[in-house]
């Protein structure tokens, strides 16, 4: 029982992320990508990856290098390794987004895609080997654990079926079974990346962070449990069956469906969880951060019953591109963005007064943070990404160019806020650097060990 | 290096409606240097995880069938005195009575963490303060660690409440 130290590059992890969100919603406010250009066209991939490894991923590789050691009580493998993960993963990055645009026409050699696949399943291997290093010492696992641990092997599943796209799309390899993986097996990376990886991910984050902010006893039932399993279990058929069907030339539909409904009964059981939480909270009065996940819980919810709608009306084939905004921009960035503004204001107080507390006046947490001011732009966020949804079911170019500019300026105005908290510039002068803190360095936390 | 572990079986105390945990921490603490202890139960004895992780033990449970479980606590072999000086320590008879208690269990956190640091800066080396927390203090080790202080740790046996002991300047007397 040592307790649990800060870690060290979850703040440049965060910084890139969200520089790579805002060079998104910029792609997209510009009408880069779906709809100006086909769903599947290398324009649209560019934007997708941009947003699904840039910002979704780096942001949550970022907190579960702090987060895991919290929901296990135990210490990071290696506080260094998550550097190196970081630049193999900003450089595949790179690469990848540069083979996208070579597909679309740009000049540049074709072997640049397969070399960016490469180099971020590099750096997700390195990320898996950490996290997973940290949790295997921590057996028995805690259920959000549990969960976490899900996510890590759909990160697995997504990262090497898109590095067998890019062998294909780089000219690598043309073996049959790869052609195959390559034309059917799209929506299983979708899946295993959007719904495993980063959905059950954060459900299960979200189940200690949203009882610890709360003061709400934390779930561990009987209907924890099946969420667990039922989503474990959805994750293995549409993964492995899927993978299974393709090879054995079948259609991989039947794993969809299959998986789909024991998805929804893990969606179904978690937010029965997620609502008693919000009502057992001691703490009457949330704070904008909890408010907010409320908010992105609630686009879960309503992506959730899209899906099924879509389902149930045979038109999610065309319809696909706004389920897809919605659960990345409505639920997944929602949440991040509302749990960012509390873990960088948690964080920056810890790593600058936490040697001093006791010994000097120093703020409370929320001193760091304006509340009322973030407000607004978390309000406008949410509504120009719900404007923005119903106008890509309108494939309205225009509008939802439009909406996608509107999102932009309010994520760009959560970030200012984001690095006014990190500069301690809404501290009151009198005790905002009290002898022997100092001011805390923008993209790294250093806290002197024990 | 194998591990010689010392069997306590409280399944007749808990099926005779009693209360095991003297019995186990009776157990414990005249276990011979580097012994383990295997415990049997009619239940999977979560709280006891952190109690006697807190003293040093790494824990594997599994079930053994009929709703029984076994759990084998073997001494962990390299704890760091830099980062967990009360493990070092010796059992709880050695610390004198709280001179200081609270009761933080419904404060947002860090409160507790704060107030718990305020509190230890007015305290005299060699007292000891006895807090109430509904979570493991993640956070506030470290910094006792920094500042000198050791602490016994561990959740109650309904597992609700975390109760920490922190004894004042104890890490920098344990060194001398």
């Amino acid at each position: 029982m040592s307790g649990v130290t800060l870690s060290r590059w979850t703040m440049s992890y965060f910084a890139v992320a969200l520089f790579c969100l805002m060079g998104a919603l910029t792609l997209m406010g510009l009408g880069f990508g779906f709809p100006a250009a086909d769903v599947s066209a290398p324009q649209t991939l560019l934007v997708v990856h941009l947003v699904g490894i840039g910002w979704l991923s780096l942001l949550m590789c970022g907190a579960l290098f702090q987060f895991v050691p919290v929901l296990i009580a135990r210490p990071l493998h290696s506080d260094s390794l998550p550097l190196t993960t970081l630049v193999c993963l900003v450089g595949g990055l790179v690469l990848l987004l540069c083979g996208f645009l070579h597909l679309s026409g740009w000049p540049g050699p074709p072997a640049v895609l397969p070399f960016g696949g490469m180099l971020l399943v590099a750096g997700f291997a390195l990320a898996l080997y950490n996290l997973g290093r940290t949790l295997w010492a921590a057996r028995p696992l805690a259920m959000p654990a549990r969960f976490v641990t899900v996510g890590l092997a759909s990160l697995a599943a997504t990262a090497l079926l898109g590095f067998c796209f890019t062998l294909f799309f780089g000219g690598l390899s043309s073996s049959p079974l790869l052609v195959r993986i390559t034309v059917r097996g799209l929506p299983l990376h979708v899946v295993a990346g959007l719904g495993g990886w980063l959905t059950f991910t954060a459900m299960g984050v979200s189940y200690r962070l949203l009882a610890m902010f709360m003061l709400a006893p934390e779930p561990d039932g009987p209907g924890t449990r099946a969420a667990l399993w039922s989503g474990a279990a959805a994750l293995t058929v549409i993964v492995v069956g899927g993978l299974v069907a393709i090879a054995l030339r079948y259609e991989p539909e039947w794993a969809l469906i299959a998986g789909g409904l024991l998805a929804l009964g893990a969606v179904v059981l978690y937010g029965r969880d997620i609502l008693r939480l919000y009502r057992a909270r001691k703490r009457r009065v949330i704070e904008l951060n909890s408010r907010m996940a409320g908010v992105a819980l609630f686009h879960l919810a309503a992506g959730v019953m899209l899906a099924l709608v879509l389902v149930g009306t045979g038109t999610l084939g065309r319809h696909v591109a706004p389920l897809v905004f919605l659960a990345a921009f409505g639920w997944l960035t929602g949440l991040g963005l509302a749990k960012l503004y509390k873990i960088v204001a948690f964080l920056t107080w810890l790593e600058c007064y936490g040697p001093v507390l006791g010994k000097a006046d120093t703020p409370r947490v929320q001193d760091l943070a304006v509340e009322g001011r973030a407000a607004r732009w978390f309000w406008l966020y949410f509504a120009a990404t719900d404007f923005a949804v119903l106008m890509l079911f309108a494939e309205a170019a225009g509008p939802v160019r439009l909406g996608a500019a509107a999102m932009l300026i309010a994520v760009g105005a959560i970030a200012y806020e984001l690095l006014r908290i990190r500069r301690l510039a809404d501290v009151p002068l009198t005790c905002r650097l009290p002898q022997g803190t100092s001011r805390p360095h923008l993209l790294v936390l250093l806290v002197p060990q024990a | 290096m194998t591990t010689t572990f010392v069997d306590v079986d409280v399944r007749p105390t808990l099926r005779a409606g009693g209360e095991p945990f003297g019995e186990i921490m009776a157990a414990v603490n005249t276990l011979p240097p580097g012994h383990g202890m295997r415990l049997l139960a009619t239940f999977k004895p979560v709280p006891l995880f952190s109690v006697l992780g807190s003293k040093g033990f790494m824990h594997e449970e599994r079930e053994i069938g009929g709703g029984d479980w076994e759990v084998l606590f073997s001494p962990r072999e390299a704890v760091s005195e830099a980062t967990a000086p009360s493990v070092s320590a010796a059992d709880d008879t050695d610390w004198p009575a709280p001179a200081r208690e609270m009761d933080n269990r419904d404060l947002d956190p860090p409160e507790p963490m704060v107030r718990i640091l305020a509190a230890t800066e007015q305290m005299q080396p060699g007292e000891v303060l006895s807090a109430l927390l509904c979570r493991e203090p993640m956070f506030l080790l470290p910094e006792l660690a920094k500042r000198g202080h050791s602490w016994r740790g561990g959740f109650d046996e309904d597992g609700s409440t975390y109760r920490i002991r922190i004894l004042i300047g104890g890490a920098a007397e344990s060194q001398q």
